[in-house]
């Protein structure tokens, strides 16, 4: 078990492509720590890094008190379950969970010992004789976990752990990793594009794009105060509504309508200021009559979500649109007049797509002009997909 | 009505059509089954009058069995270079990244055809000849080794490119050395298309006639291919009987080859890697 130090760890490929670009990160001992970002961000290759089956171009990566950078990936002390799972298809289960042990020259006897003892924990006992071709998905998973864990590795590496997983499995093989990751307490990183899986697995989550690293924080900080507009688009199974505004006469105006200053970038934005106005769809609240400090818009699309639903509102001024989750029961009709109320605590201020705070963060991203368009930011999976 | 019959004469016409077709391919065959048996063999096929004194008469030959034997060894050692070379490049060519790769593959693939053709035969039989390979069965091993490993390599390159990298990757990982990973992973996971440029090597090398017959001198060294031309009456009429008989020796051991091959070695591994 150790803790992973990556610092200005850079990788261009030989086509010129940076894919990680000076980035510092730390990852705790026995953390679950999840790299998130869309496909093409780098999150892969900075794994791949990590087990040193790329070499970096720049920078450095420790394990423990050992500096890996140059190391071949065998002698770095980390098993890597792939995508694919990798299982070698002419070896049965108990010869491919052996196989670490037959390569650290462990003799049949003890090897075939720790194997069944492997395969058994994880429910395997009476696949042992079984190609890999035999197995189901989920099986097949667990037959990889197992061959890692034979390894008895200082640090675990997952590459999209669930993505090959029917919908159905992949909640029941979430759940079974995150135990397995408890019970085991060795330091896990894991990749995955989709931000549920992030935000149900990883004790931090490290979001990427461009080969930077735009926020690192637990689930509940990316969630609730995403540093960026990027972060606050890519997180949250209905992403957050992003509206142009202005700071006049000690209000924020959106789209016409007043609303006060959220308390985090309270003294901190001045007069006439333009920025970007977040409020994620759960923190928003459906009024069917006027109110003040509210938004107001017509009802243009209800989705039924199942014990909630998903209101899609036409702001005035052709502003854009904006997304409010509304309990059962209360659903509006399109075309009715609705106004929605931000939860006090939880809006929050973007100035040029950075979050508005007293402290500068930690990875100082530069200015990304996104062009704001709420209901049009990267769709991400959902929860009940 | 009228269409029904048309249709039922374009079926008859369609069916005597293929049937000829058929024994045009079948009546050699059929002769090869049935001369070896035939007390008095003839150019044409007929029940046969059951004997076997043309097997007799084979052993007899001074050289028959003998060039079977020959045949096997040159085939055999053939069959071990081009497998083991055509593996470890076509590996090498599929997983490191050489500038002009492609353009040295089909080059050499194109070239590969003449090296073994008639074309060539003098300048070979010059290279052999300083080379000290004259009547040498390792030298007739070489040059045909030297004619199928292009092709041999980029049969195999195509069966290592579809093997997905993680298998090694993943071995990797756990500590395997690339001898190692060659040894555990690759080879096994390849080994229909080792088995398959194996047989092809074997035939070709197996019915190659002119190399084996420029370059060995003397008859007791020639292979079957060889051997067979040599087949005649006194009289330098086709030996019939000998010729059917060592004709159905000839082929026996490539046709029972292909049928252990692609018994043992022509399933595929499936699963193991999620696609």
């Amino acid at each position: 078990m150790a803790a992973i130090t990556m610092s200005e760890l850079t990788k261009v490929y030989p086509n010129g492509v940076r894919a990680l670009d000076a980035l510092d990160l730390q990852i705790a001992d026995g953390e679950f720590f999840a790299l998130l970002g869309p496909s093409g961000c780098g999150k892969t290759t900075l794994l791949r890094t990590i087990a040193g089956l790329e070499v970096a171009t720049g920078g450095s990566v420790h394990i423990g008190e050992r500096d890996v950078t140059d190391l071949q990936p065998g002698r770095r002390d980390v098993a890597m379950v792939f995508q694919d799972y990798a299982l070698f298809p002419h070896m049965n289960v108990r010869d491919n969970i052996a196989y670490p042990l037959r390569i650290k020259k462990v003799d049949r006897r003890s090897r075939h010992a720790k194997a069944a003892d492997t395969a058994g924990g994880l429910g395997l006992a009476q696949l042992l004789e079984r190609r890999p071709g035999q197995l189901s998905g989920g099986q097949q998973q667990r037959v990889a976990l197992a061959r890692a864990m034979a390894y008895t590795p200082q640090v675990f590496l997952l590459d999209e752990p669930l993505s090959n997983l029917d919908a159905r499995l992949r909640l029941e093989a979430r759940t079974f990793l995150k135990r397995l990751q408890r019970d085991l307490g060795v330091t896990t990183v894991f990749v995955t594009h989709d931000q549920a899986e992030a935000l149900a697995l990883a004790d931090r989550i490290a979001v990427m794009e461009g080969g930077r690293i735009r926020q690192v924080g637990t689930p509940v900080e990316v969630f609730r105060r995403p540093a960026n507009t990027f972060v606050a688009g890519f997180i949250g199974s209905t992403p957050m509504n992003l509206l142009d505004a202005q700071i006049t006469d000690g209000v924020v105006r959106v789209a016409g309508a007043a609303l006060p200053i959220p308390e985090h970038a309270e003294g901190l934005v001045a007069d006439g200021e333009h920025v970007t106005y977040g409020a994620r769809p759960e923190y928003l609240d459906y009024w069917p009559a006027e109110k003040s400090g509210a938004l107001p818009g017509e009802v243009v699309v209800v989705e039924n979500l199942g014990s909630s639903s998903l209101v899609s509102l036409d702001l005035p001024g052709d502003v854009g649109t904006m997304q409010v989750v509304v309990p059962e029961g209360q659903e509006p009709q399109p075309g009715d007049r609705g106004w929605a109320v931000p939860r006090p605590g939880r809006a929050l201020l973007y100035r040029d797509g950075s979050l508005v705070t007293t402290s500068v963060p930690a990875q100082a991203a530069p200015p990304v002009d996104h062009e704001v368009l709420v209901g049009d930011t990267p769709s991400s999976g959902t929860l009940s997909s | 009505m009228n269409s029904t019959i048309q249709h039922m004469l374009g079926r008859v016409g369609r069916y005597v059509f293929l049937s000829a077709v058929l024994g045009f391919f079948a009546i050699p065959l059929l002769w090869l089954a049935t001369a070896p048996f035939d007390r008095t063999p003839k150019i044409t096929t007929s029940m046969p009058d059951f004997a076997l004194d043309n097997f007799r008469a084979l052993l007899d030959n001074p050289y028959a069995v003998n060039s079977l034997l020959n045949s096997i060894y040159l085939a055999g050692g053939a069959a071990v270079l081009v497998v083991s070379f055509a593996a470890l490049a076509a590996y090498a060519l599929s997983r490191v990244r050489v500038p002009g790769r492609d353009a040295l593959l089909y080059g050499l693939l194109l070239l590969s055809s003449i090296v073994t053709g008639t074309a060539t035969m003098v300048p070979l039989f010059e290279l052999a000849f300083r080379l000290n390979l004259i009547d040498s069965r390792l030298g007739v091993i070489l040059i045909m080794s030297g004619g199928l490993l292009p092709a041999a390599i980029f049969i195999l390159k195509d069966f290592m490119d579809s093997t997905p990298t993680s298998y090694e990757e993943s071995a990797r990982v756990f500590g395997a050395s690339p001898l190692q990973i060659v040894r555990h992973i690759v080879v096994p996971v390849v080994r229909p298309g080792l088995a398959t440029v194996a047989v092809w090597t074997v035939a070709n090398v197996w019915g190659n006639f002119l190399v084996p017959f420029l370059l060995l001198r003397s008859p007791d060294k020639a292979p079957a291919a060889v051997i067979m031309y040599t087949l005649y009456t006194e009289g330098g009429q086709a030996n019939l009987s000998l010729l059917s008989t060592f004709s159905l020796l000839y082929s026996l051991p490539v046709v029972l080859m292909f049928v252990f091959v692609s018994t043992r070695y022509g399933f595929r591994f499936h699963g193991g890697i999620k696609r």
